[in-house]
């Protein structure tokens, strides 16, 4: 995937960069408004991560020029800006999502993956990991046709970690996919042990879960 | 009470203590006037009497020869009489008296004029009487007339006063209504100046608006000044974050180094939270959430239950849940309303001991729907619930209380939206019910 980020904080621009590079992606970098414009002349993006408070004005303003010039590119807002119209505004301008700073990599990518899917025309509403067989239309999980139980919880994390297979994921990222940043509680990493245990116990019942490994100390990865 | 309603209210009650006041002393000012002007009447008949015995002579009324007959005079209806008769010896007299006479087997009480004179050596007696029965009907028409006009007055100066005090007041009412009653936030506030010549009313109007001019422009600068301390802030969190995070996925760390990142990782994550939560207070002191939402408690309840059941299985705590009737609170902010409740909850499970009991119910109270979370934790003491209660909670308190900012959250959530929060807590365990 091609991806413009736009963002005038050049350490965060460099790490954001460095990780999309290491996912496989290319990743263009704009410091203002007047480079992203160019940018967006000279290349086509399949993702355009916007920054809202730019030094030469506001993000926002961009909106409009991506959808003109780049109709294909999706677009995520992510900004430090705390103001509740801002999301709304650029929902309504045409993004695709808002992801408020400070945010996780493995959840930038998250929400960049489910767009993709969603505008690919939900082909792939099936996921398979192990034995089991995931329908991401109706959230439910099902081993040889029958349906295992899981809570919403237990669903959204086990999703979560299928996406970003293959990588750990400490208890903070997924704690904060879960709960987002609002969960004020230092108990929370407790919590995804919890859940991890209930869906290993759920899914154990029918085959293994060695794919679903505890990397100690760290957190946990889905081995595919 | 209303304001109209005290004005009418004391309108009513002081017209009607002068009208009882007048009322009681009418017969007493009545007769009293009435007896001056008896009184003055028999003057002015005596001088006339005396005028014609002195034009006529006294022999015209008592007769030379039998002057011990005296000259007696009743008018058809007996309500007047002059009688004047000869005595023997001078004496003084110029009395006006009451006293009941007997004519015709009928006892007349009588206004009488008692006035002994001397005309050429001889000495008279004039008695002139006015029947007092003629004068207590005329009182007492007086007074019926006097308590129908009466009455007729306070009727029509009730309801005179009433559209008058409505009338006065309207200007007043819509500035309580429109300005007052209706505004909880200051964007809400409706600069159009009330309709009325009334001084008062449009200073009371013109202070108001001025007021809340000064309060949204402090709220629109406080509004920028959080947006750009979320950016100040937020900004060099996302840089350590992804690097912290970079670093996680590249190989060849040692476990130590390992171990260390994730030390960092969870200092990032408390500062995250941190300023997170603290945004989150001011913003919501801001009035920055939008209000717009319909909100099923019972849905919220349900979901918050499911979520965290498993937690309170783990520690073996009795997750009740007995009585989610249905309620939908109306212009409301969802993800707030669940954040005020899940905080209440959260802090029941990590708080309550294993093997522990959460109550957790939704009932109508009345008009109220009340939800309330039970536990058998500890409790929080009550120097904490005070300083939270009152928002002068600090930080280093909190933390030695391992409370956090959930409960400052839910405190200044509830009180953005408009819900009452009772907590109360003991040795035996706390109980948070929010009133909507």
């Amino acid at each position: 995937m091609r991806i413009l980020l736009v963002e005038d904080e050049k350490n965060l621009a460099m790490e954001i960069k460095a990780f999309m590079e290491t996912e496989g992606d290319i990743c263009d970098i704009a410091g203002n408004l007047r480079d992203a414009s160019e940018n967006l002349a000279v290349n086509p993006y399949d993702f355009v991560l916007l920054d809202l408070g730019l030094p030469d004005g506001d993000g926002l303003d961009l909106l409009e020029e991506i959808q003109d010039y780049q109709e294909q590119a999706s677009i995520i807002i992510l900004t430090a800006r705390s103001e509740v119209d801002d999301r709304v505004k650029g929902l309504q301008l045409g993004a695709d999502d808002y992801l408020a700073k400070p945010f996780s990599l493995v959840e930038l990518k998250a929400r960049m993956q489910a767009i993709l899917r969603r505008k690919s025309g939900w082909n792939r509403d099936l996921i398979h990991i192990g034995e089991f067989e995931m329908d991401l239309n109706s959230k439910t999980i099902s081993f040889q046709k029958e349906e295992i139980n899981l809570t919403k919880k237990e669903f959204t994390l086990l999703h979560f970690m299928i996406m970003n297979k293959n990588r750990v994921l400490n208890r903070f990222q997924l704690a904060e996919h879960l709960w987002g940043d609002h969960l004020e509680d230092d108990y929370q990493s407790n919590y995804i042990d919890v859940h991890i245990k209930n869906l290993r116990k759920k899914l154990g019942q029918f085959a293994s879960t060695d794919w679903l490994e505890t990397v100690r100390g760290l957190g946990y990865k889905i081995k595919a | 009470m209303r304001l109209s309603t005290k004005f009418l209210l004391f309108n009513f009650l002081a017209k009607g203590i002068i009208l009882l006041v007048f009322l009681a002393a009418g017969p007493f000012v009545l007769r009293y006037f009435a007896i001056k002007s008896t009184d003055r009447q028999l003057i002015e008949k005596r001088n006339e009497v005396l005028g014609i015995i002195e034009a006529e002579g006294i022999e015209n009324f008592i007769s030379e020869e039998n002057p011990e007959l005296g000259f007696g005079s009743y008018n058809i209806l007996k309500e007047e009489y002059i009688l004047l008769e000869q005595v023997p010896q001078a004496f003084e007299s110029d009395l006006i008296f009451v006293e009941e006479r007997i004519l015709d087997n009928e006892s007349v009480t009588y206004r009488v004029y008692s006035y002994a004179f001397e005309i050429d050596g001889e000495n008279f007696l004039l008695e002139i009487g006015r029947s007092l029965q003629t004068i207590d009907e005329i009182e007492a028409i007086i007074f019926r007339i006097l308590i129908g006009t009466v009455l007729l007055f306070f009727a029509l100066s009730f309801f005179l006063d009433n559209a008058f005090n409505k009338s006065i007041l309207r200007p007043f009412s819509q500035i309580i209504e429109k300005k007052l009653s209706h505004i909880k936030e200051p964007q809400q506030f409706s600069y159009k100046a009330i309709e009325t010549n009334t001084e008062e009313f449009v200073l009371l109007d013109e202070s108001l608006s001025e007021m809340m001019r000064r309060i949204q422009k402090a709220f629109n600068q406080e509004r920028v000044f959080i947006s750009h301390a979320s950016h100040e802030l937020k900004t060099p969190i996302s840089v350590l974050q992804t690097k912290v995070e970079n670093l996680f996925s590249q190989d060849g760390f040692s476990d130590e180094q390992m171990d260390k990142l994730m030390d960092m990782q969870q200092t990032i994550q408390k500062m995250k939270k941190t300023v997170n939560a603290l945004l989150l207070i001011s913003k919501v002191n801001n009035a920055q959430f939008i209000k717009n939402e319909e909100v099923p408690i019972h849905k919220v309840l349900e979901e918050l239950i499911a979520d965290w059941e498993a937690m309170a299985l783990e520690k073996n705590i009795q997750l009740q849940f007995t009585g989610a009737e249905n309620f939908v609170l109306k212009e409301s902010n969802s993800s707030l309303c669940l954040m005020m409740i899940r905080n209440a909850l959260v802090n029941a499970i990590k708080y309550t001991p294993e093997s522990g009991k959460i109550i957790l119910t939704g009932t109508w109270e009345g008009p109220h729907y009340r939800v309330s979370i039970q536990d058998n934790g500890p409790g929080i003491s009550e120097n904490l619930l005070k300083q939270v209660e009152d928002g002068t909670v600090f930080l280093k308190d909190v933390e030695k209380d391992k409370s956090g900012f959930g409960l400052q959250i839910l405190y200044k959530v509830a009180l953005y939206l408009g819900v009452k929060v009772e907590i109360k807590s003991g040795t035996s365990g706390t109980t948070v019910s929010f009133i909507f």
